[in-house]
């Protein structure tokens, strides 16, 4: 990267302009996955092929990479590179290294260049949607290199949902990075080793306007347990998505016909919790937090068979687009009709394996590999 | 000197017997990645080794060592190491006269075993992602090569051209087993990652293969087609032959039949399909079933003797019926993130699904790949009979690899009245009697050589060969009377790993080797060493089977919950116990064997 040893102690670079640091969802396509990963380049793509994607921007992780100064980058190359075995305590021993990552990121200001880029980006957005500073949005960390045998670490990054302002956004865009370095991320780099997972500097952040959602969850275009790629699967539960992406909730469940759109099964969930805005502590936070489900929604399916179907055969649009099965998150919003209240949020290739990594299981646990 | 003449820049002042002054490099020291297939040395004792009656019941010609060599030996050990295997570098084998032994080689440095995960990691995940066109590259390849060699015209091609075949075969097998244990590795893998995690998560590890059954292979297409034919040959009344005349005899017999030619045409039409296979593995010395077709006429005798015929439809929909409701059972068992890691690793483990592919590859690989060796070298030594060099073509399974190539590379093909094909031809007869002398010992060898650990660290070779803490226990406390006699009750009780649910009793039939297989009769319980391929065919008329070795990811376990009979493997002793017609009582779930009387 043309930044290093530069961008030190919050100086701004002679030649990086806020173009270069910020992306506006509009002028993303698919090709600058290299400068803001993957999964902003595809939704950017998404959005420009006229698909209902929430408004939003993306900050470049060549933005993010200059960021560090040089001190803490050594720190964080140490923190790193350091030699973790059971002599040396094993776990505890990594989440101490965790816990000093995090430290020096999150107590890391920002550069004025970076900070002006982004309040302009979240400025404009908020212009746009019309909301002025009530808007909330989700900040999404998107790692550059995520597709393929890396996909796997992308996971061990963080999403927040519900940040309101522009100081606010900044400090999560920090928390994004710092999650790339937690114990269980450096457990993962380790075991598998530098060639493979994405370094962590490699990050880049999206920050999309948060779909105030009736109902959210999942389209698989294929059956994810038997593999049948002739049926959708559909998963959901009312509220934003948090609740089903992070296994909270058995969802409903539908299965439907590619080809005729026929819903072949419906079964309700056992919807306990749901996720909806607030802090972790109580109402009135910034946020997203899990909350009970009043009794007469966890007794109903959260989507109409309209919009399963119409979920479906986006879905099954995309995939045939594509030439891959695909996993895709969307939301429905409030107070809106069908098709415009579904908004689509991510969309990547399936992996079977998603939840199940048997590689990183079978050196763990079966061939029982010190250290993974 | 002519301009087209080649340059030679002699090598004779490098010329040296020794590699360093005080060493001289032994043969076959270096060009294996571990170590090469060898006779037993007193260091041998210091470790295990175990008997392979598995893949190699009857023992080995001196030509099929080097085809044992590509196999278990140099392709476990070349495959181990380009995918990384954390725990073991493969296998080696040890010759106890002309009978195989297997053991392992143990990665035990804790740097090596990080530093082979870390491979691992990354050469398995991607194959794992995207198994069917993986698989499907490698099937093609190998099914080009058999189009290749299977089309030539070996009976008109000049010597040289003969020549280059065999070489061309002998390459094409090593190359075949090493795909084999590269996708074996790989495959095995993410098996026992779904095998640990579901002991993890409070299911029984041994449910897991059951969860992936269901699947038609190669073998169980083969198996519906004899079964078939066997229909055919009661509706076209030619039966009696079938099960009276020996397979030599018996064509003339079923076509003096008025519609005998008409079953036997459709014979043909079935080998052509199904019969490029052999009875064993790497063994040049079994023809295909093209070449003699007696084990499925064997076969189709025996299931004209069970006349109700087996129903496939019905076992196929009983076994899937069986699998989605232990799956649904197991479902119902576990919750949460759990839930979502059961499903993830069934989702892995149905699209790269060992439990098919350990059926589906023997067609590609263990039954096929030295078909065109055996082929070539038959015609070969043909030409050779003729020219007097040797005295019958297979003169040259008695020959070792090296032999072949250095008489035939330095006589260019023709070396009829050499002084080297002389003293080779001499050596045959002697060899041939060796073979016959320790075939006839086969079945008496001990179960383990060497030293019988407690554990073994190598869980595949425990899944696959079934040497569980019960298993060696078992050989470790072997006082030669039998198990289970302490107790001093009537019924003597063998445990093994219970493969597949259900009790049965009946009437025991022990087989030590394939070739016997035809003597089973119907509704007897097979006791055996283990089993392969070639031994499906008896699962549609047996009760039960119980084997010596085994564990959940064996041919008979795999192969009985198809077919819905209890299986017990990995008992390390009923074929010592249990004597053919003894009253014997198999309970697959539990996984016992008690000998009634």
């Amino acid at each position: 990267m043309a930044f290093d040893g530069r961008a030190f102690d919050g100086r701004a670079f002679d030649d990086l302009t806020p173009d270069d640091a910020v992306l506006e969802l509009g002028a993303i396509r698919s090709d600058d996955h290299r400068r803001i990963g993957p999964k902003m380049a595809r939704l950017g793509q998404l959005a420009a092929d006229g698909w209902r994607v929430p408004d939003g921007y993306a900050v470049t992780a060549a933005a993010l990479d200059g960021w560090l100064p040089a001190a803490a980058r050594s720190e964080l190359e140490r923190v790193f590179t350091a030699p973790v075995t059971p002599d040396y305590g094993g776990h505890e021993h990594l989440a101490w290294l965790a816990e000093q990552a995090r430290q020096l990121i999150e107590g890391q200001p920002l550069p004025a260049w970076l900070e002006d880029a982004v309040a302009g980006a979240q400025d404009r957005l908020e212009h746009r949607t019309g909301q002025g500073t009530a808007l909330r949005v989700a900040v999404r960390s998107s790692a550059v290199g995520e597709d393929g045998a890396a996909a796997s670490f992308a996971g061990q990054y963080q999403t927040y949902l519900g940040i309101s302002g522009t100081a606010a956004v900044l400090a999560h865009v920090r928390k994004c990075w710092a999650s790339g370095y937690s114990a269980h991320a450096l457990a993962y780099r380790r075991r598998f080793g530098g060639a493979g997972p994405p370094r962590a500097h490699d990050l880049a952040v999206g920050v999309m306007q948060l779909v105030d959602a009736r109902s959210a969850g999942v389209v698989f275009t294929l059956d994810p347990v038997t593999g049948d790629r002739d049926r959708c699967v559909v998963e959901a539960n009312w509220g934003f998505g948090e609740s089903v992406v992070s296994g909270q909730v058995t969802p409903d469940y539908w299965a439907v016909d590619s080809g005729s759109g026929r819903i072949l099964e419906r079964r309700e969930g056992i919807k306990d919790v749901w996720s909806v805005l607030g802090g972790a502590g109580g109402d009135a936070g910034p946020g997203v937090r899990l909350a009970s489900l009043p009794a007469d929604l966890a007794r109903s399916l959260c989507l109409s068979d309209d919009e399963v179907r119409y979920i479906c055969r986006k879905a099954t649009e995309l995939a045939a687009a594509q030439g891959v099965p695909q996993d895709v998150e969307w939301a429905i919003a409030r107070d809106l009709d069908l098709p415009d209240r579904v908004f689509f949020l991510q969309h990547r290739p399936e992996t079977t394996w998603a939840a199940f990594d048997p590689v990183a299981y079978a050196l763990r646990n079966v061939f029982k590999v010190p250290g993974t | 000197m002519a301009a087209d003449s080649p340059r030679v820049f002699p090598v004779d002042e490098f010329v040296r017997d020794e590699l360093y002054p005080g060493y001289r490099q032994a043969f076959g020291s270096q060009p294996f990645v571990a170590g090469p297939v060898r006779p037993f040395s007193r260091a041998d004792n210091a470790r295990y080794w175990l008997r392979d009656s598995l893949h190699f019941s009857e023992g080995m010609v001196p030509a099929s060592i080097a085809l044992l060599d590509d196999a278990q030996t140099w392709g476990a050990q070349l495959g181990a190491e380009i995918v990384g295997v954390p725990p073991t570098r493969g296998s080696v084998n040890r010759l106890a006269g002309t009978h195989v032994y297997i053991g392992t080689i143990d990665v035990d440095t804790t740097w090596q075993m990080q530093a082979r995960a870390a491979r691992f990691g990354q050469y398995v995940g991607p194959i794992l992602a995207d198994f069917d066109r993986y698989w499907g590259m490698r099937a093609a390849e190998l099914q080009a090569a058999y189009d290749h060699f299977d089309a030539l015209d070996l009976a008109r091609m000049d010597p040289g051209q003969l020549w280059t075949v065999v070489k061309d075969a002998y390459a094409f097998h090593r190359r075949a087993w090493f795909i084999h244990f590269e996708v074996m590795y790989v495959l095995t893998a993410n098996y026992l990652a779904f095998y640990g995690l579901a002991e993890e998560i409070g299911l029984a590890g041994s449910q897991v293969s059951g969860f992936l059954a269901g699947e038609r292979t190669f073998y169980s297409r083969t198996d519906e087609e004899l079964w078939r034919l066997a229909a055919r040959a009661r509706e076209l009344e030619v039966s009696e032959p079938l099960l009276r005349e020996e397979p030599r005899s018996v064509r003339p017999r079923i076509e003096a039949l008025p519609h005998g030619k008409t079953w036997w045409r459709e014979l043909e039409e079935f080998l052509a399909a199904y019969g490029q296979r052999t009875e064993e593995t790497c063994r040049i010395d079994t023809p295909s079933w093209i070449e003699d077709p007696a084990p499925a006429l064997h076969a189709i005798a025996s299931f004209l003797a069970k006349p109700a015929g087996f129903d496939f439809y019905a076992a196929r929909a009983a076994a899937i019926a069986e699998r989605d409701a232990q799956i649904e059972a197991a479902r119902r068992a576990v919750n949460g993130g759990d839930l979502a890691r059961f499903n993830g690793a069934l989702a892995s483990n149905r699209a790269a699904n060992f439990a098919w592919w350990n059926e589906e590859h023997n067609y590609l690989i263990d039954r096929r790949a030295a078909i065109p060796v055996r082929r070539a070298t038959l015609e070969l030594g043909a030409r050779l009979a003729d020219s007097g060099a040797v005295t019958r073509p297979d003169d040259l399974f008695f020959l070792f690899k090296p032999e072949l190539f250095e008489v035939m590379e330095a006589g260019s093909g023709s070396g009829s009245g050499s002084s080297a094909w002389a003293e080779l031809a001499a050596m045959v007869p002697d060899r041939r009697d060796y073979f016959e002398h320790w075939r006839e010992r086969g079945p008496s060898l001990p179960t383990m050589l060497g030293t019988i650990p407690r554990t073994v660290p190598d869980p595949i070779m425990i899944e696959v060969f079934g040497l569980s803490g019960h298993f060696l226990e078992t050989l470790r406390s072997e006082s030669g009377a039998g198990a289970g006699s302490g107790t001093g009750e009537t019924a003597a009780e063998i445990r093994g790993f219970p493969a597949a649910k259900g009790v049965v009793e009946g009437v025991a039939r022990v087989i030590t080797t394939v070739g016997d297989l035809h003597t089973v009769l119907p509704g007897e319980i097979l006791v055996c060493g283990g089993t392969t391929t070639e031994w499906t065919p008896a699962f549609g008329i047996i009760a039960a089977c119980v084997c010596d070795t085994g564990g959940s990811l064996t041919h008979a376990a795999i192969v009985s919950r198809e077919y819905g009979i209890p299986c017990v493997v990995g008992t390390a002793i009923a074929t010592q116990t249990i004597k053919t017609g003894d009253r014997v009582r198999v309970d697959g779930r539990a996984g016992t064997v008690q000998v009634l009387a």
